[in-house]
């Protein structure tokens, strides 16, 4: 494990184009353990982009990213393992419709990290009780509300023990009184030291808990600061037009 | 009623003619079960060739192999397929009927499997890949754990029906001499010169075959359809 402080992602020059339109544009920052990054920015600006590149769900056409030194985007990098140290949780949740809350988190454990079926769902529902929802274990995904989803999805991504967790705007797709139970469980999770990554429009989440935020509009980070600084004193003059249209 | 008893008798009960198609109906069931096994094992292969292609680009040969053969076996009578299995591929080897059979239905099943285990595969949201694929899961184990289980529930009503056509197409298997449960009763409306109660016969059977083959679909189908209450 990485002590408080250690730089976990370092990345290079990163760009992403899809055909000849440039998301990416030579993006460069680095990550330490125990931070908190949220990153906002308007639609299109490439800051989902950016985010799913950090766990290659979108593989960068230039530049590169090193994960506790090691380059990531190197062709003979274990994917699937390295994966396995990224948490990720997605706007539309994507839990496995056909099965189980339990066995929804219990899944990649077990055939993954081959533990023992009861391993798991010990581990499992002290996960779900972490977020109230143990008496969901043998409920499906359908049954759910989309905030209880997505502390599902949460907690299903916990239970393989991420080093890092990325989050895609995870609020974007609830009802706004679910909101809150969601943002609970991710200022737990920050509390608690864990290494996260988030694209928000949270204005108050990024405020409250962020330790860092950065501003990325054209494929490009146009600022980033302590969220003190950057909400009450911006530079950037897109940045300042962004946040007068959304504060 | 004297008459249809007498008819009922000369048709099937007389020189145990019911036997033909009693053996008919085996050879026809042996056929298709076979041949849907075949179909199932071939499509499912063909369609995850394809789609691995349209989604990830890589498997460009197999997949040109999978199109040609899609396009050949879809594009053909199954008969012509049946009767070249018969008679060229095998003709100069002394095959049993019931393999050549099948193995041209199987071929045949697969072809038509393909298109739908494809159609149910691309029909899943890409965020189930996705997240399959964050939590460290292959390409390959995510289809066999998320994918595949999901699509295959949509796809069963499909599917089933394709095994339905199956089961009656056997009934051109007459053509290469194989003695199905069509040419059964055909055989015997050549002995009794009487079409009415053997050709009724052969239709109830099938009927009944597939009302059976119907009802058990549902039942899984309900089975499977616990997680959307």
């Amino acid at each position: 494990m990485n002590d408080r402080g250690d730089v976990l992602f370092k990345v290079e020059g990163l760009c992403k184009s899809f055909g000849s339109n440039l998301v990416l544009d030579h993006i460069s920052t680095e990550i330490k353990s125990g931070e908190v990054v949220v990153i906002v920015g308007p639609s299109g600006s490439g800051k989902s982009t950016f985010l799913r590149s950090l766990n290659l769900l979108e593989m960068p056409t230039g530049g590169q990213i090193l994960f506790e030194g090691q380059n990531i985007t190197d062709k003979k990098t274990d994917i699937d393992a390295y994966r396995q140290k990224i948490g990720m949780v997605f706007q539309h949740f994507n839990l496995f419709p056909h099965k189980t809350i339990l066995e929804n988190l219990t899944l990649a454990p077990i055939k993954l990290l081959k533990k023992s079926k009861v391993e798991a769902d010990k581990e499992a529902m002290e996960l779900l009780k972490r977020v109230g929802l143990e008496e969901k274990a043998s409920a499906y995904p359908s049954q759910l509300s989309g905030g209880q989803k997505q502390r599902i999805a949460i907690v299903r991504s916990l239970a393989m023990h991420p080093e890092v967790m990325l989050f895609d705007e995870p609020t974007s797709a609830l009802d706004p009184e679910m909101v809150g139970e969601v943002l609970n469980v991710m200022t737990d999770l920050a509390k608690d030291g864990m290494t996260m990554v988030i694209v928000t429009h949270e204005m108050g989440f990024a405020k409250e808990v962020g330790t860092r935020v950065l501003f990325i509009d054209e494929g490009q980070i146009k600022e980033e600061n302590t969220p003190k600084e950057f909400f009450e004193n911006p530079q950037n003059p897109r940045l300042k037009e962004f946040l007068s249209k959304i504060l | 009623m004297d008459d249809f008893k007498m008819r009922f008798y000369v048709n099937f009960i007389k020189d145990d003619r019911y036997m033909y198609l009693v053996k008919g109906l085996q050879n026809t069931l042996i056929i298709t079960f076979f041949s849907a096994l075949l179909g199932i094992l071939l499509g499912f292969l063909v369609a995850i060739i394809r789609s691995t292609y349209e989604k990830t680009g890589k498997c460009k040969i197999l997949n040109a192999v999978c199109k040609v053969y899609l396009t050949v076996i879809r594009g053909t009578p199954m008969m012509v397929q049946l009767l070249i299995m018969c008679y060229v591929v095998f003709g100069s080897y002394n095959l049993n009927k019931i393999v050549v059979a099948f193995l041209a239905f199987g071929f045949n099943s697969g072809a038509y499997v393909a298109e739908i285990v494809r159609s149910g595969i691309m029909s899943i949201d890409p965020g189930q890949m996705e997240a399959g694929r964050s939590l460290g899961f292959s390409y390959g184990k995510t289809m066999w754990y998320i994918i595949l289980p999901q699509a295959f529930k949509n796809i069963l009503p499909a599917l089933a029906n394709e095994f339905i056509v199956l089961l009656k197409e056997t009934s051109v298997c007459g053509y290469i001499g194989l003695m199905d449960l069509t040419r059964g009763g055909d055989i015997i409306r050549s002995r009794t010169y009487e079409a009415f109660l053997p050709l009724i016969a052969v239709a109830l059977i099938y009927l009944v075959i597939v009302m059976i083959l119907t009802n058990l679909v549902g039942r899984l189908e309900r089975r499977l359809r616990t997680s959307e209450r």
